[in-house]
């Protein structure tokens, strides 16, 4: 290979694209011609030392923003859809009034102390008080606050690192009627995230709404595919809170395993004995 | 399985929009790191990032899904800051925009050696004119193939190439400067 076909592949070569075949080109290349070699070698420790670069996080309140920004896009949509005769070309601008309203929205300086459903209930405490409150505007304010609660959970919930999904699960509690997605979530987390502690928070998240019959079934058919020990000690506890013919047997069956942790088969069998 | 990018776009591009959140709680600190990386200003950073997914809403109705979901929003992302440089240039009078950035006091010896390094190519990178920085914050940081990175920029796969050379070359010998000027 000449130097300047060499030279052509040393992006590739840098950002490691290059194939065996053409990687040990370049190399034997190098090794000949000084040239190159001195050339890919100042490149490649200007490419390494960028890698000195941390990264950063964003503040909460680009979250908040965010979230206040889509629900007013949704409530454009919901608004747009009803079936009123409004005059043409108003539409969109009503629209993107709404979402860009939230744009100009600065943060203060105290920020990063305050809590995201604080910051959101502010902002739409404000907007409502300001247009005149009512009871109605105030319940559908709190209806709102809840809905942008649950979509911040869900979508926490389903993220990669386990410390996101984690502060998921927590963004659930205090959710008065949690909806069909985000119980579903929950489900899913207690049944298949591979972290334990987001599993056990899940425990925890669900016992809240353990008056849910959905909740109470598959929290119950849970505690046969759990492995982790300190999952099913929780589950056992969760169980006997439910106070039901189901739970007891879910909770013989789980005695009857022999290779079940002696210490979960102690806290199973005390609270059989509870149960029965 | 996880939703892909792809079908989450395409969800909100058929009206679940409340499916974009899960692509802002996977892209928010990405994007905020490559606006961070271009303008130095955490703030303005942020407000970048918020307007990124502000046009994702908008244009919604054109993603056709053919790329990756990530190359099409690097695209809307770059329009973005060039809509931000644009707007900084008609802001800021004419004397200001000449203005050399302030020198940062120098580095306390106790700072440890990695710390002052970081610096110091955050501040090479600066100096550099904004296009050859993206392209290569685009190609260090981002993950981004190179022919992802010559669709979003509209040219050629070799283009792209000579561009990262070059900056490379021009970012090298910033940092030297730099160095050198700091030792002395």
């Amino acid at each position: 290979m000449n130097c300047p076909k060499t030279r052509d592949q040393f992006a590739d070569y840098l950002m490691g694209d290059l194939d065996e075949a053409a990687r040990e080109d370049v190399q034997s290349h190098i090794s000949v011609c000084p040239a190159c070699r001195k050339e890919i070698e100042t490149l490649s420790a200007v490419w390494t030392r960028l890698g000195v670069l941390r990264i950063e996080q964003p503040t909460e309140a680009l979250r908040a923003r965010f979230y206040s920004m889509l629900e007013s896009y949704k409530d454009g949509i919901r608004e747009e859809s009803r079936p009123v005769e409004r005059p043409l070309g108003t539409r969109s601008s009503r629209l993107w009034k709404a979402a860009r309203d939230f744009t100009t929205f600065k943060r203060p300086a105290f920020a990063m102390t305050f809590s995201f459903a604080l910051l959101i209930a502010g902002i739409g405490i404000g907007y409502f008080l300001s247009s005149g409150g009512s009871e109605q505007r105030i319940s559908d304010l709190h209806r709102e606050v809840q809905d942008m609660r649950q979509m911040v959970a869900v979508s926490l919930m389903s993220q990669r690192s386990a410390s996101d999904r984690l502060k998921g699960v927590s963004w659930t509690a205090g959710l008065a009627n949690p909806g069909e997605e985000t119980l579903q979530a929950l489900l899913d987390a207690l049944d298949s995230d591979p972290n334990v502690n987001v599993r056990l928070a899940a425990v925890d998240a669900l016992y809240l709404y353990r008056k849910n019959p959905l909740v109470r079934r598959k929290v119950t058919d849970s505690l046969s595919v759990q492995t982790s020990p300190l999952v099913q000690i929780a589950l056992v506890d969760f169980l006997v809170g439910l106070r039901e013919q189901r739970a007891a047997e879910a909770l013989k069956r789980l005695v009857q395993d022999e290779k079940l942790n002696p210490e979960v088969k102690k806290r199973a069998e005390q609270g059989l004995e509870r149960l029965i | 399985m996880a939703p892909s990018d792809n079908e989450l776009m395409e969800d909100v591009r058929d009206g679940r929009v409340e499916k974009l959140a899960i692509l802002f709680e996977r892209y928010q600190v990405v994007l905020y790191n490559f606006f961070l990386r271009l303008t130095a200003k955490p703030n303005v950073s942020e407000d970048l990032v918020q307007e990124v997914f502000i046009r994702i809403l908008k244009y919604r109705a054109g993603y056709l899904g053919q790329s990756r979901f990530v190359v099409w929003m690097f695209q809307i992302a770059r329009n973005v800051h060039i809509d931000h440089l644009r707007k900084q240039k008609a802001e800021l009078p004419l004397d200001a925009q000449f203005e050399e950035t302030p020198a940062q006091e120098p580095l306390p010896d106790e700072i440890l050696e990695s710390e002052q390094n970081a610096a110091l190519i955050r501040k090479a990178l600066d100096q550099l004119p904004w296009r050859k920085k993206e392209v290569l914050v685009l190609c260090r940081f981002e993950n981004l193939k190179l022919r992802e990175i010559a669709e979003l920029r509209g040219c050629q796969v070799g283009t792209v190439k000579a561009q990262i050379h070059r900056a490379l070359i021009d970012l090298g010998r910033i940092y030297l400067e730099l160095q050198e000027g700091r030792t002395t």
